[in-house]
């Protein structure tokens, strides 16, 4: 099959973000309690239109993808995340890009 | 214009939280705030005053949060500490410490406004914050720690709260109310909160930016600065 223009793709945003926790966690807790924090904030319809994807996560420094448009409810409900497998913790947000690989080189490999 | 500087008003250090004021001014530094005002609770606060740690390019302001329940005792209270500190906040929380903290011009912010049914403003109290500028502080850590028919409650208290300040021209503050440096969050993810939570945004950039800077300058007037109350006139012939 043919691959989609650029232009006609849905447009992502990529939040690299960084854990500070009490106790390490592993990807799918984080999936589990940023999608939980997420509709209890937003409600389960606005959270499927922000689209929201733990695309990788390693070292306690991950990437997450949402929709273009829907930025700041991704950030808000990253904020209102406070507990991770009743833990404390929290995502803080090193920046956003709108490619992968230009999130990885300018906020996760820039400090290593 | 150059880019904002953040202030984060209302963070609770050791013995009141659970971290050292040196571990939280350095993940609020690495967050990207400016400065942050320690400002523990009034009735437990330690024997001697804890030193300010001093970091360079970010500032920790010396602050308070006055918890009382008698409004002329609290009266007392802001006049022991008014002189000592930078941020002079109080802990409101019944119908009349709210409104003697409100009519106090001494009195930089009041925190928790809210108590039993009442969003713990009214056109009256706004109306005398504006008069006295008094800022009504959105303190996070309740907003973010609580689910469900809680966090339901507060928010439309707060939306209330916001209505009424929009009319009467209050300004709001945004901090974190941290008791632990879990309870830190960024300035971006602060203000998108406050954003999704009904702010726009200017008036969230204001709250986490201009006026924390405008209660510094008026709690530490430097050189320059015009005093309440007082009129320069210029020109030759006034005498």
């Amino acid at each position: 099959m043919k691959r989609l223009l650029p232009s006609l793709r849905a447009k992502k945003r990529y939040l690299a973000f960084e854990l500070i926790s009490e106790e390490p966690a592993s990807r799918g807790d984080i999936v589990k309690e940023v999608i939980s924090s997420a509709s209890s904030l937003l409600g389960d319809i606005t959270t499927s239109d922000c689209d929201i994807k733990v695309l990788g996560f390693e070292n306690g420094k991950g990437i997450i993808q949402c929709s273009h448009a829907k930025v700041k409810e991704t950030r808000a409900s990253m904020a209102a995340l406070t507990r991770i497998n009743g833990k404390r913790a929290t995502l803080h947000v090193l920046g956003t890009s709108g490619t992968v690989k230009r999130a990885t080189e300018k906020f996760l490999q820039a400090e290593n | 214009m150059g880019k904002p500087k953040f202030y984060d008003f209302c963070v609770h250090a050791a013995p009141d939280g659970d971290n050292t004021i040196e571990e939280l001014s350095s993940l609020a530094r690495h967050f990207g705030y400016s400065g942050i005002a320690l400002a523990n609770h009034s009735d437990k606060l330690p024997d001697k005053k804890p030193a300010l740690p001093s970091i360079e390019g970010f500032e920790v302001f010396r602050g308070i949060e006055l918890v009382e329940e008698n409004p002329s005792k609290l009266h007392s209270l802001i006049g022991k500490f008014r002189s000592s500190t930078d941020v002079l906040i109080v802990h409101g929380g019944s119908e009349s410490i709210n409104r003697a903290a409100l009519e106090n011009p001494r009195v930089d912010i009041l925190n928790h406004p809210a108590f039993d049914k009442s969003s713990g403003l009214n056109q009256v109290l706004a109306k005398a914050a504006a008069e006295n500028g008094v800022a009504i502080g959105i303190p996070l850590r309740p907003l973010l720690h609580s689910r469900g028919s809680r966090r339901i409650r507060m928010l439309s208290d707060f939306k209330a709260n916001l209505e009424l300040a929009r009319k009467y021209d209050v300004s709001l503050v945004l901090c974190s109310d941290a008791m632990s440096c879990y309870d830190l969050r960024s300035p971006m993810e602060t203000l998108a909160f406050a954003e999704v939570c009904g702010l726009e945004e200017d008036e969230a950039l204001d709250a986490i930016s201009t006026v924390p800077e405008k209660i510094i300058k008026k709690n530490r007037p430097g050189p320059g600065y015009v005093r309440e109350g007082i009129e320069v006139l210029e020109g030759e012939d006034i005498f």
